[in-house]
């Protein structure tokens, strides 16, 4: 683990929905220069550990700290924005909350690079261009810790090569990535650290080397 | 204030892409808003009442020397209520279902007593209990009046002739025996024809004198059977359908029911979107997200409200109707309706957050919408519990607004006391629903 000041720090952070334990207390730090990779079957809390480090779900238990001059982009598993703006609008609306001063430039070049069509509902867009436009708007206002939750599911090959091209300049540029996933192959080229997550707990974090030879097996059991 | 007007404008824009919705959502109230003046119109005027007969009243009754067609008089005299005549038992019956309201029962001997004229006979009736049986009450005293007044024609009528008789001499006849009453003014001539004394000079100017004062019986006797009249004078106001109760009316229906229902599916909505959990990562509090559908109601209810008014007072003034339209007052409706509109975003944002999903929040919102509206309905006298209910929800106060904004000829009162209610339940429930919009993360 590094030794520099983490981006991202959750102290015995939990959660309950009801009577369900959807999270048990978890400690977990996420430094600037890694790529951790959450794994673990479904319904195993990373979803649920992604919202609470996101800010979008508070915890029932525990505590997250972030720095505070890092600015965190979140991709939630389904796609959030509003079906009945365009792509275009979505992303100049968010862009304007994210506090970016060239709204419309900032949009522009996103719709650029996703290559989204701009001007159509996003209802009507395919689950593929849904996606990227769900990731363009995480990228809004320069996040350095970015979170994303099963980010290629959708996604075509070549669709996921291009997002991972942008996701690993975030980490190469310094920022750190969250990323939740059922893909070996993403794990083995994208992460530099893994955690697993099984039935709410945290069971173990490693190095990929380390999670290859002692849970792969056992963690999609 | 930013993030609340960039929330703003976007759900504006998403409201102006669904305009079958807008239309169904203007439309639809304003027809309640009709059909509510119309239930409310019958149901003021006329109450249904179960007529027994238990004297079983001929289909003709002559009363002082008056022929009445029963059930023409019933007709003539029952414009306010709608009689029915049932047996005794069938009227108790549908009194104790509530399905008169009242029963009207004439008792045995009725018609007999009536026609001795030496006691008046009683009508009995009977109520539903509470509710609008103060009412019925007066709407069969009404009937009541209205039957006096044509009896009491009608023995007028016959003290006139006995009079005239007194008067004028001429063929009568008592118990079967015909006579020939010579009357004052033939008693006068005769007593000209009879030789000059004191003592017939007296009479003779009694029967002038009494003569003379008989001629004025008529209208004395009128005067005593109806000592204050009441006359309809030629129409000087609007027709029903264009006061300013029902314009008050259509405006704090349209207003609740867009409100409620946009505030309560716009803010669900951002959860049905996923854009909350977004939102809440200190892009937009849960308190400005809950600011901006207040404000989101207040907006539509202002620009909606003054659409409404205009289109009412175009009718209005085209018409030539009386009264016109109170242009000069648009800036103070307008004031009642953004706060009328916020205070009822305010309660359909708490609707919103407590449902969680647009489709059950706008179904709980249309639900609620009815009651709120009945509830303001309700007169006070008949049920004190509905106007407190009423007392805490924006419907009331609005119309109150609405109404003396419009209309009143000093409407500060009214108007200043209705803000601070409408300002203080918008606050209530601005609270409480940004207290249950935790619930929109969960």
């Amino acid at each position: 683990m590094s030794t520099a000041e983490p981006f991202l720090r959750a102290r015995g952070v939990a959660r309950r929905f009801g009577a369900q334990v959807a999270l048990e207390p978890t400690d977990l730090e996420v430094t600037g220069g890694e790529s951790l990779a959450l794994v673990g079957p479904n319904g195993a809390g990373k979803s649920t550990l992604l919202s609470i480090l996101a800010g979008a779900l508070e915890p029932s238990d525990g505590t997250v700290e972030r720095s505070s001059d890092v600015d965190v982009g979140w991709v939630p598993q389904r796609p959030a924005y509003y079906e009945r703006l365009t792509a275009r609008e979505n992303l100049e609306l968010f862009a304007r909350l994210e506090g970016e001063r060239d709204a419309r430039a900032v949009a522009e070049k996103l719709l650029a690079q996703f290559d989204v069509p701009a001007d159509r509902p996003a209802s009507t867009l395919s689950v593929g261009n849904r996606q990227r436009l769900n990731v363009a708007i995480a990228l809004l206002g320069s996040p350095r810790v970015l979170l994303l939750d099963e980010p290629s599911a959708s996604l075509d090959p070549g669709q996921r090569k291009r997002l991972w091209e942008i996701v690993d300049v975030v980490r190469e540029e310094g920022g750190a990535v969250v990323f939740a996933t059922q893909n070996l192959e993403e794990l083995d080229l994208h992460a530099t650290r893994v955690a697993v997550l099984r039935r709410g707990r945290l069971t173990f974090a490693g190095t990929p080397a380390d999670y290859r030879l002692e849970y792969a097996e056992e963690a999609f059991s | 204030m930013t993030r609340v007007r960039l929330v703003l404008t976007k759900d504006l824009l998403v409201l102006r892409r669904s305009p079958i919705l807008v239309g169904l959502l203007i439309v639809y109230p304003l027809l309640v808003a009709g059909l509510v003046g119309l239930v409310a119109g019958y149901g003021s005027s006329k109450p249904r009442v179960a007529l027994v007969d238990e004297d079983h009243l001929p289909q003709e009754v002559t009363i002082a020397g008056h022929t009445f067609q029963i059930q023409r008089a019933i007709d003539e005299v029952g414009k306010n209520v709608h009689l029915v005549r049932l047996s005794p038992a069938e009227a108790s019956r549908q009194l104790r279902s509530g399905r008169v309201v009242a029963t009207l029962t004439v008792p045995p001997g009725f018609l007999a007593q009536l026609k001795g004229g030496l006691s008046p006979p009683s009508l009995v009736y009977q109520t539903t209990h509470g509710g609008i049986a103060p009412r019925v009450t007066q709407q069969l005293q009404a009937l009541v009046y209205a039957l006096n007044h044509r009896l009491q024609s009608a023995y007028v009528a016959t003290d006139l002739r006995y009079v005239r008789l007194i008067q004028h001499g001429g063929r009568a006849s008592f118990g079967g025996v015909s006579y020939d009453v010579l009357g004052l003014d033939r008693m006068h001539a005769l007593l000209q024809q009879l030789p000059r004394s004191p003592q017939r000079d007296r009479v003779s100017e009694f029967a002038r004198i009494a003569a003379a004062a008989l001629g004025y019986t008529g209208s004395l006797l009128g005067a005593t059977a109806n000592p204050i009249g009441l006359e309809r004078a030629p129409e000087a106001s609007r027709s029903s359908l264009l006061s300013a109760q029902v314009q008050a009316y259509a405006l704090a229906l349209t207003i609740t029911f867009l409100g409620l229902l946009l505030a309560a599916g716009a803010l669900a909505a951002e959860r049905d979107e996923n854009a909350v959990g977004r939102l809440a990562r200190g892009l937009v509090s849960l308190g400005e997200l809950v600011w901006a559908k207040v404000l989101l109601a207040a907006v539509v209810a202002l620009a909606l409200g003054l659409a409404i008014t205009l289109v009412f007072g175009v009718i209005v003034q085209a018409g030539g109707v009386v009264g016109g339209e109170p242009w000069q007052r648009l800036p103070l409706l307008a004031v009642g309706l953004a706060l009328a509109g916020a205070s009822v975003g305010a309660l359909g944002s708490l609707i919103g957050a407590l449902a969680r999903e647009a489709r059950t929040a706008s179904l709980v919102a249309v639900l609620v919408v009815m009651p709120i509206v009945f509830l303001g309905l309700v007169p006070k006298q008949v049920s004190p519990a509905a106007a407190w209910f009423s007392d805490a929800l924006p419907f009331e106060h609005a119309v109150r607004y609405f109404a003396s904004a419009l209309y009143d000829a000093s409407p500060w009162t009214t108007v200043l006391r209705e803000l601070v209610w409408l300002a203080g339940l918008g606050a209530i429930f601005g609270g409480l629903a940004r207290l249950a919009s935790t619930r929109l993360l969960a």
